[in-house]
C-alpha cells in the first residue's frame, strides 16, 4: 500500500519539485570532463583504426581470389592456329650407286620439281636430298628402327631413303618397299637413264608418283587433322580410323584376360608370350607412347543372360555368332575388366575359349575369330584342340595354353592394337607407318594443347570466381615453350624430337587445365552475399557508425565554436 | 514433279547431313541421388532404376558413375533388407548382384560432383570415379533430389546453384569433354535448374517449372514410403515398355511428347534453343543415343589383303618378331664371345632371376615370443605397482 501511495504521490513531488529550480539543476548530467571526451574519442579511434588497419585488410586477404597472370592473348593465338603453322617437310635421301653424279644431280632436281607439281597440301611435302655415301644410306636403312631416329643432333630425321638401281632386262622402272625397314628400292632399265637435257624424264616422274603415293594416306590425315575434321578426300575412312582409335595419352595399359566358361584351361604361357610376341611391338611403339601390362585368368566366366546365344551351324560345323550379337558378347557386368591399374587409358585384350560343347565357335559371317571394339579393346575366339577326358570320353578343353599356342592370338592382339593407337594402314612397311604415327601424332597433340591453352584462356576470362594458382601458370609457360619448340621441330623435319615435345606440352597443358584447386563451386548472387555479411555486421556496424557520427559531430560543432571565438 | 524430287534431294541431303553429325564414339551415364535419410527412399529407387536401364540398354558399369548418398537396402528400416524396390509391386529388385556404386554416402557432395564434371580430381583418384568422356561422347546426366529456385539441394547440407552447374557443363564443353549431353532432373521448381546452361549440345529436360512441386508417384505400404516420383516413373515406363532394345528408333521427340501433364502432376520442360538445329534437330536424335551404347564392333577378315588389313599386318609384325629374336640371339652370341668370367656373371644373375621367391605372410618366430611375453607381464606389473603406490599415497596424504 504505501508503495502504492507513493507512486501516486511521486508526480506530485516531482511537480512540486519542479517550482524549485535548484534540485533540477542536479539532474542535468555534469558537464564531461575534457579527460573523459578524449578518451572516448581515444577509444572510437583505437576501434575504427583496428577495423581499417587489421580487419578490412584481413576481410580483403582472405575472400580475394589468388589468380595468377597468364598470357591470355599467346595463349589465344595459339589456339588460333596463329602463332604456328604446323609444316611436315620429310626428308628423303636418294641414292643412286648406278649413275654418275651429275646424272643422279639431275634426277633429284627433276624428281622434286615433279613431287611439286603433284602435292597440293602445302604443309606436308617431301625434300630430296641426294646421298652418295650409299654404304651408311642402306646401314641407316636396315637399322633404322623408328626408335634411332636421330634425336639428339640437329640433322632432320631421315624419313625413307631412295636406292636407285639400273637392272638390266626391264621395260618400265620397278619399285620395291622392303617391308621391315626405310627403304624404298627402285629398279630402271639402264636406258632410262635421264639425260640432263629431258626436263621431264620418265623416271623421275615414276619415281614422284611412288613417293607420292606412298604418303598419300598420312598427307590425308594430316590435313584432315588440320583442317580440324572438315571434310576433304578420304576424309571419311580417315575419320572413321581416327575414331576407332584411342584418345592419345602418353602411357597405356594393356590388359589380357583369358576367359573360359568352364574350368580350364586354367593356365596360359601369357610371360612368354608377351615377351616373345608382343614386346618387339610395344619397344617399337616407344617413342610414341609408354605401356603397362597386366594379365588375369577368369573361369566360370559366363555370357551376360541377355546376350544372344551361339547358334549351332550345321553346314560349317561350327557355333557361331552373328555380327550384329558380337557387341553383346562381353558381358561388362560380371566380367571383371577395366581394371583401373595405372593412371592411362586401358585397352582390353580378351583371349576367349569357348566351352568344349560350344567348340569351336567363330562369326557367323566371313569365319572370323577375332574383332576389335572400337576404343576399348579386341577379343580373340582361341578354340584349342579338345582332349578326351577320362573313361567317359567326355570332351575338355586342354588345362595349360602353351606359348605356341597362343600365337595366332598375339599376332591379332598386336595388330588390333596398331589399329587402336591409330597407325595408317599404308605403305606396306611397319617402320615407315611407326614414323607417320609419329607425325601424325606429333599434329594432333600440337592441336589439342594448343586448343586446351585456348579453352584455359577463355575459362579465366569468363569465370572470374576461379581461382589460379602460381602453379597453373608456370605449366601454361612449359607448353608455349614447349608448343613453339615442338613448331621449330617440325618446321625443320626433326620429328621425333617435336614428339617428345609435344608431349611434354600436352601433359603440362592437360595438368593446368585439370588443376585441383580450380573449382569455382560456390556461385554467390549478391542477395546471398547481403544475407550473409548483414546478421554479422549490423550489430556491430550500428554503433560504430553512429558512435563515429556523434564524435563526427562533437568535433565539427567544437571547431566552429573556436572558429567564432577567434574571430 | 522435278520440284517433288527436287525437294527429297534436300531432304535426304538433310537427313545424311544429320546422320554426319549425330556421329559419337561412346556413352556415358552419370547419375545423381542427393538426398539421404529414409524418407527419401524414392530418390534412391529413381536413380537405380535409371541405372538399370542404361546398363540393360549397354552402358558398362566402367562408364556410368552412379552417386548414392545413403544405403537404403542396408537401412534398419527396410522391410526388405538389402533389396530397393521401385514400385509396389516388387518386381524388380534394383540392387541386384550388380551394382557399382561410385560415389556413395558423404561422398556425394557439391565439390565432388563439381569436380566429377570437371575432372579436377588428384592425381590417385581411382578411373572408376572419373568421367573419362571425350569429344565423342554423348551423356547422359540425370539427377534428382530436393531442389528449390535455382537450386538442388545436397545431402541436407549444401546446395548447388543453377549458375555452377552451368559453369561446370561450360568448362566440360571447353575441355570438348562431351559431345552432346542430354541433362534430366527431377526435383521441385527443376525447370529452373537449367535456365542458367550456356554452353552448347545441351538437351535439358525437367520434371516441373518454377513454383510448382514434383510428386511421388506412388507409396509401397510395406516399405512405409513412396518408392518413386511421378516424372521419372513415367520416363521410365516409356523406356522399359518401348525402348526395348539397344537397336530402337524411338526418338527423343518421342520420349518428350510422352509427357502427360495429367499424370504427372506438374508441367515438365524442356529446353532446346543450346541445341544447333534446335528443336527440330534434337528431336531426331534418337533415345539410345543418349541411353545406350555405341559399339560397332569391326570384325577382322582374316582373308582380306587390303592395306592395314589383319593378314598385312601379321606379316609385318612376325617379321618384326623375328628380327628382335635374330637381335637377341646375336647379342646372346657377343656375350658368350666375352671373357668367361663375365658369361659366368650372366648365368648368375640368370639364377638370381630366377630363384626370386614371392613375398609371402612371415610366419611369428616361436623363439621370441617367451621374452616378449615377460616385457607385457613386466610392463603390467609395473603399472599395478605405480596404481596401488599412488593410491596408499593418496590415502595417506
Amino acid at each position: 500500500m504505501t508503495s502504492k501511495n507513493g507512486d501516486h504521490g511521486s508526480p506530485q513531488t516531482s511537480s512540486t519539485l519542479k517550482a524549485d529550480p535548484k534540485p533540477s539543476a542536479q539532474r542535468v548530467p555534469p558537464p564531461e570532463t575534457p579527460e573523459a571526451i578524449q578518451t572516448r574519442f581515444r577509444v572510437i579511434a583505437a576501434f575504427w583504426a583496428v577495423i581499417i588497419f587489421l580487419g578490412f585488410p584481413i576481410w580483403w586477404k582472405t575472400t580475394s581470389i589468388y589468380r595468377a597472370h597468364l598470357p591470355i592473348q599467346e595463349m589465344a593465338d595459339w589456339a588460333d592456329g596463329k602463332t604456328c603453322r604446323p609444316v611436315f617437310p620429310l626428308e628423303i635421301h636418294v641414292a643412286a650407286p648406278t649413275m654418275q653424279l651429275p646424272e643422279s644431280q639431275h634426277l633429284v632436281r627433276t624428281t622434286q620439281h615433279a613431287l611439286d607439281d603433284l602435292n597440293e597440301f602445302a604443309a606436308h611435302h617431301l625434300r630430296l636430298k641426294l646421298t652418295n655415301d650409299t654404304e651408311t644410306s642402306t646401314a641407316q636403312g636396315i637399322d633404322n628402327t623408328p626408335i634411332t631416329g636421330s634425336m639428339m643432333d640437329d640433322a632432320p630425321d631421315t624419313a625413307l631413303t631412295v636406292r636407285v638401281v639400273a637392272q638390266e632386262g626391264l621395260a618400265t622402272p620397278r619399285s620395291e618397299l622392303r617391308a621391315d625397314t626405310t627403304q624404298l628400292d627402285i629398279f630402271y632399265p639402264p636406258s632410262q637413264v635421264p639425260i640432263p637435257s629431258s626436263s621431264n624424264p620418265p623416271l623421275s616422274v615414276f619415281i614422284a608418283e611412288e613417293l607420292q603415293r606412298l604418303y598419300s594416306e598420312e598427307k590425308a590425315t594430316i590435313a584432315y587433322i588440320l583442317s580440324g575434321g572438315a571434310a576433304g578426300r578420304d576424309s571419311e575412312s580417315i575419320s572413321r580410323r581416327l575414331r576407332r582409335s584411342m584418345k592419345y595419352a602418353d602411357t597405356y595399359h594393356l590388359s589380357f584376360s583369358l576367359f573360359t566358361p568352364g574350368s580350364a584351361p586354367s593356365s596360359w604361357d601369357i610371360e612368354a608370350a608377351v615377351q616373345e610376341y608382343l614386346s618387339p611391338l610395344l619397344h617399337a611403339f616407344g617413342p610414341i607412347s609408354n605401356f603397362t601390362i597386366d594379365t588375369q585368368v577368369q573361369l566360370y566366366a559366363t555370357f551376360s543372360p541377355m546376350a544372344p546365344p551361339p547358334v549351332y551351324d550345321e553346314t560349317e560345323s561350327a557355333w557361331t555368332l552373328k555380327k550384329e550379337d558380337l557387341s553383346a558378347f562381353i558381358n561388362a557386368a560380371e566380367w571383371p575388366l577395366n581394371p583401373s591399374i595405372g593412371n592411362g587409358p586401358t585397352l582390353n585384350f580378351i583371349l576367349y575359349v569357348p566351352d568344349p560343347s560350344q567348340s569351336p565357335m567363330v562369326v557367323k559371317e566371313n569365319r572370323a575369330s577375332s574383332w576389335i571394339v572400337p576404343q576399348w579393346g579386341g577379343v580373340f575366339l582361341l578354340n584349342p584342340p579338345l582332349e578326351q577326358a577320362g573313361q567317359s570320353g567326355s570332351q575338355t578343353n586342354p588345362g595349360h595354353i602353351t606359348q605356341e599356342s597362343l600365337r595366332p592370338a598375339f599376332m591379332t592382339f598386336s595388330h588390333q592394337l596398331l589399329t587402336l593407337l591409330g597407325t595408317p594402314t599404308t605403305p606396306a612397311s611397319l617402320p615407315l607407318r611407326l614414323q607417320s604415327l609419329i607425325r601424325v601424332r606429333a599434329a594432333t597433340l600440337l592441336l589439342s594443347a594448343s586448343s586446351t591453352m585456348g579453352s584455359l584462356a577463355r575459362l579465366t576470362e569468363s569465370l572470374a570466381a576461379i581461382p589460379i594458382p602460381a602453379t597453373v601458370a608456370s605449366s601454361v609457360s612449359t607448353t608455349l615453350a614447349q608448343l613453339s619448340s615442338t613448331c621449330s621441330h617440325l618446321r625443320e623435319g626433326r620429328f621425333g624430337a617435336a614428339l617428345t615435345s609435344a608431349r611434354i606440352a600436352e601433359t603440362e597443358a592437360e595438368r593446368s587445365f585439370f588443376e585441383k584447386s580450380m573449382v569455382g563451386q560456390v556461385y554467390f548472387p549478391d542477395e546471398h552475399k547481403v544475407a550473409v555479411y548483414l546478421p554479422l555486421l549490423g550489430p556491430i556496424g550500428v554503433p560504430l557508425l553512429v558512435s563515429l557520427m556523434k564524435e563526427l559531430k562533437r568535433l565539427v560543432a567544437g571547431w566552429k565554436a573556436r572558429r567564432r571565438s577567434t574571430a | 514433279m522435278s520440284l517433288l524430287i527436287r525437294l527429297l534431294q534436300a531432304l535426304a541431303l538433310l537427313l545424311f547431313v544429320g546422320a554426319a553429325t549425330a556421329e559419337h564414339t561412346s556413352n556415358w551415364a552419370v547419375l545423381v541421388s542427393t538426398s539421404r535419410f529414409w524418407f527419401n527412399y524414392r530418390h534412391l529407387a529413381n536413380v537405380l532404376s535409371l541405372y538399370r536401364t542404361v546398363k540393360r540398354l549397354g552402358i558398362p558399369d566402367s562408364q556410368i558413375i552412379l552417386m548414392l548418398p545413403d544405403d537404403m537396402a542396408c537401412n534398419p528400416r527396410n522391410a526388405f533388407p538389402g533389396t530397393v524396390y521401385s514400385n509396389a509391386d516388387r518386381a524388380v529388385d534394383l540392387y541386384g548382384d550388380n551394382i557399382e556404386v561410385d560415389y556413395r554416402g558423404y561422398e556425394v557432395t557439391v565439390e565432388n560432383f563439381i569436380r566429377l564434371l570437371t575432372d579436377r580430381l588428384d592425381e590417385d583418384v581411382p578411373r572408376s570415379k572419373r568421367l573419362g568422356s571425350d569429344a565423342g561422347s554423348n551423356v547422359l546426366v540425370y539427377m534428382t533430389g530436393h531442389g528449390g529456385d535455382q537450386f538442388l539441394k545436397f545431402q541436407d547440407a549444401e546446395e548447388i546453384g543453377a549458375w555452377d552447374l552451368a559453369d561446370a557443363f561450360g568448362q566440360m564443353w571447353e575441355k570438348k569433354r562431351y559431345h552432346e549431353l542430354l541433362f534430366m532432373i527431377d526435383t521441385c521448381q527443376a525447370n529452373t535448374m537449367y535456365t542458367h546452361f550456356y554452353s552448347p549440345n545441351i538437351v535439358a529436360t525437367g520434371s516441373s517449372e518454377l513454383d510448382q512441386s514434383s510428386y511421388s508417384h506412388h507409396a509401397d505400404n510395406d516399405v512405409g514410403v513412396a518408392v518413386i516420383d511421378r516424372w521419372t516413373y513415367y520416363v521410365l515406363e516409356f523406356l522399359e515398355t518401348q525402348v526395348t532394345s539397344a537397336n530402337s528408333k524411338l526418338t527423343l521427340g518421342d520420349l518428350f511428347d510422352s509427357y502427360d501433364m495429367s499424370k504427372i502432376h506438374s508441367q515438365p520442360g524442356v529446353r532446346w534453343d543450346l541445341f544447333p538445329g534446335g528443336e527440330q534437330e534434337g528431336r531426331l536424335r534418337t533415345v539410345v543415343d543418349f541411353f545406350g551404347n555405341v559399339q560397332n564392333v569391326e570384325i577382322e577378315n582374316a582373308n582380306a589383303t587390303d592395306p592395314g588389313s589383319l593378314k598385312e599386318d601379321l606379316a609385318e609384325i612376325a617379321r618384326l618378331v623375328e628380327k628382335w629374336r635374330k637381335r637377341d640371339e646375336e647379342y646372346s652370341a657377343i656375350l658368350g664371345n666375352s671373357s668367361q668370367s663375365q658369361s659366368e656373371g650372366a648365368q648368375s644373375h640368370t639364377v638370381q632371376l630366377s630363384s626370386k621367391k614371392p613375398v609371402g605372410a612371415t610366419k611369428m618366430a616361436e623363439a621370441g615370443s617367451w621374452g616378449k611375453r615377460l616385457v607385457g607381464l613386466s610392463v603390467v606389473g609395473a603399472c599395478t605397482a605405480v596404481w596401488v603406490a599412488g593410491s596408499i599415497l593418496g590415502r595417506s596424504a
